[in-house]
């Protein structure tokens, strides 16, 4: 498979690898948060990392750069294990942690100057770049401003801008855009993808499928600190939740189970009944056969196979 | 090994730099209370009670108290910074959560607090020295020239003592706690409001007391008693604390910096 060099996924293949985890387990007492993890995400690389609340998105990511300790396995960034030389790390990495941890007692800009310091970013460079994040991100007018005084959204959006200032060659989005208005999401995924396409990696956690679908080369699913199911959106599709899904009122259930066949699904939604089969004729047929129109009929999609491979998606097959 | 430690001080400057925003933007009510203190307790306790006391050793008893509220300023400018405020800043602003996404390290954190302690300290303890000088109170005048530096090297193991503090409480107001049963009695039991010559068990149970050794070498620079022997004592208990207890404080913030 060759890929433009300037294709919005340029997941180069056989680019090195930068980040490599191999078993990797965490323990919180004897809580087991993560348990053998094992993943590998390669330069230019836009990943996505989706799994339930809990699953250990958040505790894999701070592995990556000393601020979990990992109790098992192997792991490297950049060649460099975390736990032994995390500076080497940081140097080359930028985070949005999930929680944004804005220094409240400064403004925004001196909350800017000061992360541009510490990532030892050029004196010189460092106010032309703070100043073409804030505008790219509509914050220049809260320059001034005490953090204490930004809405939820404007805060998110400068942790965002605060990851950047460094030009890292890693960026790590831990839920980039909970709580962000669509207009807003767009921006930062703008910003995102221009960001792969100058070959840089990016490594994101989200609970919005479409984000992930519309961001990430590759997904990886976690569930209870393992992973789950890996691969690039569609194949993910075509190999888990091949096909399409038809939604039914939940009274059709007992009909739908008397005329389910050997290759569909039938699954619940809340107070939904779903059949998934390989061919829409099929859900076309079963809607004349039950003599009313499904609420719902669609191609399957990402969050099919979340749901699926997280276990959430109450199965009746088995 | 020289470059790591060059660029490990660079990151804890940087640390320095970040609190120094955040205090300047504040600085008269900053500092007014740690200037304020040592002249109400000047004022209430020397002045007030110097006539009914006479002399201790030739010195009056404002003269006997003058080089303690350098130390006493000393103690709590790092013992407050350290506690309540690095614990604020630990958890409620969680100012080292992004903090530690950068090149900084729990070690570069923990060495800017200490360097952030010292040079306030320093800067406090010279400016009470200053006073004191203008009111005649150091026998020795050139000590304010010492002062700074050794309210800086005081204040380092009592903000290790803070930050011990600020790694073991489960919330914040057990602080008071700490406050009433380990500072109160080291700042009141440790010579600067009476001589502890040779009281058989206090005189012991203080050389356990880093703050001690900070106020006999302030007393000793005010009162110009140059004694190589005891300076060498307290300058290297003091020493020896500070590497002791910095060291302390380091591995424990490290476990709650990380998890
Ligand atoms: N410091 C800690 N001490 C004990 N348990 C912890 C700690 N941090 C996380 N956990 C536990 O580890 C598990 C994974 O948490 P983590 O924050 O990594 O989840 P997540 O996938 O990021 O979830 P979310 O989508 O809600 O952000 C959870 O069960 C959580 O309770
Ligand atoms: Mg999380």
């Amino acid at each position: 498979m060759s890929i433009a060099p300037d294709s919005p996924s340029a997941a180069v293949p056989g680019s090195e690898p930068v980040i490599v985890a191999r078993a990797v387990a965490k323990k919180f007492g004897d809580f087991a948060a993560l348990q053998g993890l094992d993943l590998e995400v390669r330069r230019g690389e836009c990943v996505g990392l989706l799994g339930p609340n809990g699953a250990g998105k958040s505790t894999f990511i701070g592995c990556l750069y000393g601020a979990v300790l990992r109790t098992g396995g192997d792991l490297t960034v950049f060649g460099h294990d975390p736990a032994q030389n995390p500076r080497k790390i940081k140097e080359r990495l930028g985070v949005v942690p999930q929680e944004n941890a804005l220094d409240e007692g400064l403004t925004v800009m001196e909350n800017m100057r000061l992360y541009a310091r510490f990532e030892g970013v050029d004196k010189k460079a460092a106010l032309p770049r703070i100043n073409e994040l804030l505008a790219h991100m509509s914050l220049d007018h809260k320059k001034e401003a005490p953090i204490k005084t930004l809405s939820g959204g404007m805060k998110r959006r400068l942790a965002f801008v605060r990851a950047l200032l460094s030009d890292p060659e890693l960026l790590i989005l831990d839920e980039p855009t909970t709580g962000l208005d669509p207009a807003v999401r767009h921006l930062i995924w703008e910003k995102v993808i221009s960001y792969r396409q100058a070959g840089k990696t990016v490594m994101v956690t989200t609970h919005y499928m479409h984000e992930a679908e519309i961001l990430c080369d590759r997904i990886i699913i976690l569930n209870r600190g393992a992973v789950v199911g890996a691969g690039a959106p569609r194949a993910l599709i075509d190999k888990e939740t091949p096909g399409f899904v038809a939604t039914f009122a939940h009274d059709f259930d007992a009909r739908i189970k008397a005329e389910l066949q050997p290759s569909w699904e039938l699954f619940h939604q809340g107070r939904q009944c779903c059949v998934r089969a390989p061919k829409i004729d099929d859900l076309l047929a079963l809607q004349q056969t039950l003599g009313t129109t499904a609420l719902q009929l669609r191609p399957s999609n990402l969050e099919d196979v979340y749901l699926k491979l997280t276990g959430r998606e109450l199965d009746d097959n088995d | 090994m020289t470059d790591e430690f060059r660029t490990s001080f660079q990151l804890a400057w940087h640390v320095v730099v970040r609190n120094w925003g955040v205090y300047r933007k504040d600085f008269l009510a900053n500092i007014s209370p740690t200037l304020a203190d040592p002249a109400l307790m000047l004022t209430a306790l020397g002045m007030g009670l110097s006539p009914f006391i006479g002399q201790i050793g030739g010195l009056s008893y404002a003269q006997y108290l003058a080089p303690g509220m350098v130390a006493t300023t000393a103690l709590f400018t790092a013992f407050f910074e350290s506690s309540y405020g690095f614990y604020v800043k630990m958890t409620f602003e969680s100012v080292f959560k992004a903090m530690l996404t950068t090149p900084i390290g729990v070690r570069e954190v923990v060495m800017g607090e200490f360097l952030w302690g010292f040079i306030r300290a320093a800067l406090m303890g010279g400016t009470v020295g200053v006073f004191l000088l203008l009111m005649g109170l150091l026998s020795n005048p050139w000590a304010v020239f010492l002062f700074p530096l050794i309210s800086g090297l005081l204040a380092v193991p009592c903000g290790a003592i803070g930050l011990l503090a600020s790694a073991m409480v489960r919330n914040i107001n057990q602080f008071q706690t700490v406050y009433s049963f380990l500072i109160a009695p080291i700042f009141y039991l440790s010579g600067v409001f009476f001589p502890l010559g040779d009281r058989p068990v206090l005189g012991v149970i203080v050389q356990l007391s880093p703050f001690y050794h900070g106020v006999r070498l302030l007393q000793l620079s005010a009162w110009g008693q140059w004694q190589p022997g005891e300076i060498a004592w307290h300058l290297g208990l003091l020493l020896l604390f500070t590497a002791g207890l910095g060291y302390w404080a380091y591995r424990k913030v490290v476990k709650i910096l990380t998890t």
